[in-house]
C-alpha cells in the first residue's frame, strides 16, 4: 500500500512537469507578440524592445523554458500587469473561494447523488427510477449561466430567501483567516452568525455547479449498482440470510463505488473549469473570476497562473482518487 | 419428525420474457427425507439450479409459481414472506455455488463475509448478536471443519489471495454457519480443477456423514453426483425424466435421455476406440514435424516486479496429422504455452518452429501471412463470437482478412463452410444467441478451418458445453481431422477426454512438462506421480459414473 501511494505521488509530480510545460507551448505557439501586448496599443518600437529584454522574450524558446520551469519551481508564477502582483500570491488569495465552492457542490454532489443512484437501481424501472432519470437528464443539459439566472430570480430576486450574488456582504467582517474557506473559518472563530450567512452565499452557486455532475454520478451510480445487484456474490449473500438493506447499502454499494469514484474524480476537474461562468453569474470572487477578468484585460500570466493552478488541483484529486481505488479493493494494493 | 423435510409437488414454474412465458419447470414432484443425499442430473438451461433456488426463494425475479408447492418441514415456502425466509435462508436451508471465484464478494475479507452471516443468523433468531470475538472464534471453527489450513491467518484475508479449492471450502463454511438441515450444492465441483474435485466431494461426503446432513445436489457431471447422491432425479427440458436410486439409474436407466447421457460420459478406463482410424489415403509419406517449440519460456512481471514463470523451457514437436494433447490444472501453463505456439502471447525467450521455418522473430506482414495456417479455437463459444455479427460475418471473417475473394464468393465458401460443421446453411443469417452452445462451438471450428489451415489449436473446445454436446463435438472433430488432414494441439484438463482422442500427450505442472509419451502409454504406466494423481482423481468421478459399464473394460 505504502509503495502504491509513493508511486501515485511520483505520478502526481511528472504530470504536473507535463502541465507545466503544455502551458509554456500552449503560450509560445498562441499567436500575437506579448510584448507588443504589454506594451499597448501606443507604444514605441523602443517601448516593445525594452519590454521584451525585461521579460526575457529575447531569449531562445529552449531557454525561456527552463527560466520558466526554473521560476514555477521556486514558485514564482510572475507578475500580473494590471495589478503589478505576484500572481502566486493573488491565485492563493482567490483560490480558497473557488475550492469552498467546489468542495460544497462536490459534497453535494456525492452526498445526493449516490443515494438517488442506489434507490433507482434497487427500484429499476420503477417511479423513483423515471423521475432520477429526468432529474439527471436536465441536469446535465442545463447551461449553467441559465439555470444560475433562473435561481437567482426565483429564490433571491422574486421569493427573496437568499442573497443574489457574492460572498459575503461587504458590512460583515471576514473572520480571521486559517484556511480561507469561510464556513471553516467562522466555524473556528466560533462565529455562527457569519457562517450562516456564508452559507447562504453558498447555496445558489454550489446547487448550479453541483447539478450536472450529481446527474453523472447518480447515473454511473445506478448503472454500477444494477450491475452488481445481479452479480453471483449478492445472490450468495441472500442465500445465506444476510439482510436486503446490508446486501443494497453495504455488500452491492463497496463493489458500485469505484467506477463512481472515477467519475467523482473527473468531475473535480469539470467543476474547478466551470467555476469560471458559475463565478461570473454569482459575482463570486474566486480564481475563475479572477482568470476572466484578467483574460479581458490581456494580463497573461494570471491566465497560466489559474492554469497551472487547476491542473495541480485536478491532479491531486485524482490521485486521491486513486488511493481511494486501493483503500476500497484490495486487489489493487498488490498491483 | 416423520414427514419429509422436502416436499415439491406438482411444482410448475413460469419465468415472464419479452416473448411472453417460458415454462421452466413442469410438474415437479420431489421429496427429500431426512438424511437423504440426493443427485439432480441434467444439461445447462434444464431447469435444475431454478428449481433449487425455487426451494431458497432465490428464484429469477420474473418468475411465477403456476401451480403445486414447496413444502419445507410440513411449510409451504412458495408464497413466504421476506421476513419468514430470513428465518429459513442459511440456517435452515443453505446453499453452496458454482463457482467459487465469484460467489465471493472481492471487498470484504473471509472471516467479515463469515461473521455477517453469523450475525444475520443471530438477528433473525432474536437472541441478539454476540460478541466480535465470539463470532470470529466460531468463523475460525467453520473455517478448521472444512478443513482449511491456518484459520487465524485465513480470517483475514481476501477472496483473491485463495485458491479455487480454498475458496468453495469458504463458500462450504458459510454455508455449514447456520447448522442447516438442508444442504444443497449447485454444481459445486463444476469450476475446479480434477484434483480439487476429488477433495471437494470427499469433503462432502464426510461432512454429510458428521453432520447428518440432508444434501440436495446438482450437477451436470454424473461421476459427482454418482460420488455424493445415493438417490437422483433426471431433469430434461423443465421435467425429471427419471428418479431412483442412483445405482439402479447408472446400471439401468430407463429414459431416453438418461441412456444417451450416459453413453456420452467419456470413461478414463477404456482405451480409445479411435472412431477414425489413420486415413488410408492419408499422408503417411510424409510423416515430418509441422510444429516444434525450443525451449519455450514465458515470463510475467508485475508492477511491483516480481516475477511469475508460467512456462519455464517447454520441448516439444508435433508430428503432422496427428492430435497432440497437452492436460493440467488450471495455473500449469497450458493456455499460455497455447497461445504462444501462435505468437498470440511473446514469448520471452525460445523458438516456435512451424513447418520448418522459425516464425518467433516474425512480424508484419509474414507473421500475418503466417497465420492463415494456423488457427485457434477457444474455450468458451459463448464468448468467442461477437454478440452483434451474425454467424455469416463471424465466418467469413478471416476470408476477408486473409484473401482477397469478393463477397459471392464469400457467401459460397461460408455455406460450405457450415456444410462441413453440419449446420444449415441459413444459419448464416443468425445471431449467436439463437444458438446452443454445441452449435455456437461448431461455428467457431467453421470460423478456425475457413483459411484451409494446417494446425488447429484447441483450446479445452469442451468444457464449457454439456456432456451429450461434448461428445457430439469430440466425434465431429476426429472426423474432420481427416476430412480436411489437420493437426490439432488439444490443450484439456479432462483426462478422459484427453484418452479418448489423442496420440500423444504432455503433462503440465506449474509451467513444465512432468511427463510426456503416447497417451495410451500414459494412462496404462503412469511414471510421474502427478500424472497418477491427475488419473486417479479423475477416475473417482469417472468410475462411479460409467458402473454400467461391462468389468471387462477396466
Amino acid at each position: 500500500m505504502l509503495t502504491f501511494a509513493f508511486r501515485k505521488v511520483l505520478t502526481l509530480v511528472g504530470t504536473m512537469i507535463g502541465i507545466a510545460a503544455l502551458t509554456f507551448v500552449i503560450t509560445n505557439v498562441a499567436p500575437g507578440d506579448p510584448a507588443r501586448l504589454v506594451a499597448g496599443p501606443n507604444a514605441t518600437e523602443d517601448m516593445v524592445a525594452t519590454i521584451r529584454t525585461e521579460y526575457g522574450l529575447d531569449k531562445s524558446l529552449p531557454e525561456q523554458f527552463v527560466v520558466y520551469m526554473g521560476d514555477l519551481v521556486t514558485g514564482d508564477l510572475g507578475q500580473s500587469i494590471v495589478t503589478t502582483r505576484p500572481v502566486l500570491e493573488e491565485v492563493l488569495r482567490y483560490a480558497p473561494a473557488t475550492l469552498e465552492l467546489v468542495f460544497v457542490a462536490m459534497t453535494l454532489g456525492i452526498v445526493v447523488g449516490v443515494p438517488l443512484g442506489m434507490l433507482s437501481a434497487v427500484y429499476k424501472d420503477g417511479p423513483i427510477d423515471h423521475a432520477t432519470r429526468i432529474f439527471s437528464i436536465s441536469g446535465v443539459a442545463l447551461p449553467a449561466f441559465w439555470f444560475g439566472i433562473i435561481l437567482q430570480l426565483t429564490f433571491a430576486v422574486d421569493l427573496g430567501w437568499l442573497p443574489v450574488s457574492g460572498r459575503l456582504p461587504l458590512v460583515t467582517r471576514p473572520p480571521q483567516t486559517i484556511t480561507g474557506l469561510l464556513l471553516v473559518d467562522s466555524l473556528f472563530a466560533g462565529r455562527l452568525d457569519t457562517f450562516w450567512i456564508s452559507l447562504r452565499h453558498i447555496i445558489l452557486p454550489a446547487i448550479v455547479l453541483s447539478f450536472p455532475c450529481l446527474a453523472s454520478i447518480l447515473r454511473v451510480n445506478r448503472a454500477e449498482m444494477i450491475e452488481v445487484l445481479q452479480s453471483d456474490y449478492i445472490v450468495a449473500a441472500r442465500a445465506h440470510g444476510i439482510a436486503s438493506f446490508r446486501i443494497v447499502a453495504i455488500y452491492a454499494l463497496k463493489n458500485a463505488l469505484l467506477p463512481t469514484l472515477a467519475m467523482i474524480g473527473l468531475r473535480f476537474g469539470w467543476m474547478l473549469g466551470s467555476t469560471v461562468l458559475v463565478e461570473t453569474v454569482f459575482d463570486w470572487p474566486g480564481i475563475g473570476l479572477y482568470a476572466v477578468s484578467s483574460a479581458l484585460s490581456s494580463d497573461f500570466k494570471p491566465v497560466i497562473g489559474v492554469t497551472l493552478v487547476i491542473g495541480f488541483f485536478f491532479i491531486v484529486a485524482n490521485t486521491l482518487v486513486d488511493l481511494a481505488y486501493a483503500w476500497i479493493d484490495p486487489r489493487l494494493r498488490s498491483a | 419428525m416423520t414427514g419429509p423435510l422436502l416436499n415439491i409437488q406438482n411444482y410448475r414454474l413460469d419465468i415472464g420474457t419479452f416473448d411472453g412465458p417460458v415454462h421452466v419447470l413442469k410438474d415437479i414432484n420431489l421429496t427429500v427425507n431426512r438424511g437423504d443425499t440426493l443427485g439432480i442430473v441434467g444439461e445447462s438451461g434444464s431447469g435444475k439450479t431454478v428449481l433449487v433456488r425455487s426451494v431458497l426463494g432465490i428464484g429469477p425475479k420474473a418468475s411465477k409459481v403456476v401451480q403445486g408447492s414447496i413444502a419445507f418441514d410440513g411449510q409451504d415456502i412458495t408464497a413466504l414472506s421476506e421476513k419468514d425466509w430470513t428465518k429459513i435462508r442459511g440456517i435452515r436451508i443453505s446453499m453452496i455455488f458454482q463457482d467459487p471465484m465469484t460467489y465471493l464478494n472481492p471487498l470484504f475479507t473471509i472471516g467479515q463475509q463469515i461473521s455477517d452471516v453469523i450475525t444475520a443468523h443471530e438477528k433473525a433468531a432474536g437472541k441478539g448478536v454476540s460478541s466480535k470475538a465470539a463470532r470470529r472464534a466460531r468463523t475460525e471453527d467453520l473455517l478448521d471443519q472444512v478443513g482449511l489450513p491456518n484459520p487465524a491467518m485465513l480470517f483475514d484475508q481476501y477472496p483473491h489471495q485463495l485458491s479455487g479449492g480454498m475458496r468453495q471450502r469458504v463458500l462450504i463454511a458459510m454455508a455449514l454457519s447456520g447448522k442447516p438441515d438442508l444442504l444443497i450444492a449447485d454444481e459445486p465441483t463444476t469450476a475446479l480443477d480434477v484434483t480439487v474435485q476429488a477433495q471437494v466431494l470427499d469433503l462432502i461426503n464426510s461432512l454429510v456423514e458428521k453432520l447428518n446432513l440432508t444434501v440436495i445436489m446438482i450437477s451436470h457431471d454424473i461421476g459427482a453426483i454418482a460420488t455424493i447422491a445415493k438417490r437422483c432425479a433426471v431433469m430434461y427440458k423443465g421435467e425429471i425424466v427419471e428418479q431412483g436410486l442412483t445405482a439402479d439409474i447408472l446400471s439401468a436407466p430407463k429414459h431416453e435421455y438418461t441412456k444417451r447421457l450416459l453413453a456420452a460420459v467419456p470413461d478414463i478406463d477404456t482405451a480409445a476406440a479411435k472412431v477414425v482410424a489413420e486415413p488410408a489415403i492419408g499422408t503417411p509419406v510424409k510423416p515430418g514435424v509441422l510444429l516444434e517449440a525450443i525451449d519455450l519460456k514465458k515470463v510475467y512481471r508485475s508492477q511491483s516486479g516480481t516475477e511469475v514463470t508460467a512456462v519455464d523451457g517447454i520441448n516439444l514437436s508435433v508430428a503432422t496429422g496427428e492430435i497432440f494433447g497437452v492436460v493440467g490444472e488450471s495455473g500449469s501453463g497450458k493456455s499460455t504455452l497455447a497461445r504462444m505456439l501462435l505468437r498470440l502471447i511473446e514469448p520471452t525467450s525460445g523458438d516456435i518452429i512451424f513447418d520448418g521455418r522459425n516464425i518467433s522473430g516474425l512480424t508484419g506482414e509474414p507473421m500475418r501471412l503466417m497465420r492463415r495456417h494456423m488457427q485457434f479455437v477457444f474455450q468458451n463459444p459463448h464468448s468467442a463470437l461477437n454478440g452483434r455479427h451474425t454467424i455469416g460475418d463471424a465466418i467469413g471473417e478471416p476470408l476477408r482478412i486473409q484473401t482477397s475473394m469478393g463477397r459471392r464468393d464469400i457467401e459460397a465458401r461460408v455455406e460450405a463452410l457450415l456444410d462441413i460443421v453440419q449446420l444449415p446453411k441459413m444459419f448464416k443469417y443468425r445471431y449467436p444467441h439463437e444458438l446452443s452452445g454445441g452449435q455456437k462451438q461448431r461455428i467457431c471450428i467453421a470460423r478456425a478451418i475457413a483459411l484451409n489451415p494446417r494446425l488447429l489449436i484447441l483450446d479445452e473446445p469442451t468444457s464449457a458445453l454439456d456432456i451429450s454436446v461434448q461428445a457430439q463435438v469430440l466425434d465431429f472433430l476426429q472426423e474432420l481431422r481427416a476430412e480436411l488432414d489437420l493437426t490439432y494441439v488439444f490443450i484439456s484438463h479432462n483426462l478422459a477426454v484427453i484418452r479418448q482422442i489423442c496420440d500423444r500427450t504432455i503433462v503440465m505442472k506449474r509451467g513444465v512438462i512432468v511427463e510426456q509419451g503416447e497417451t495410451e502409454r500414459l494412462f496404462l504406466s503412469p511414471q510421474h506421480e502427478y500424472t497418477r494423481a491427475l488419473i486417479e482423481s479423475g477416475r473417482k468421478t469417472s468410475r462411479a459414473a460409467n458402473l454400467s459399464a461391462p468389468a471387462g473394460s477396466r
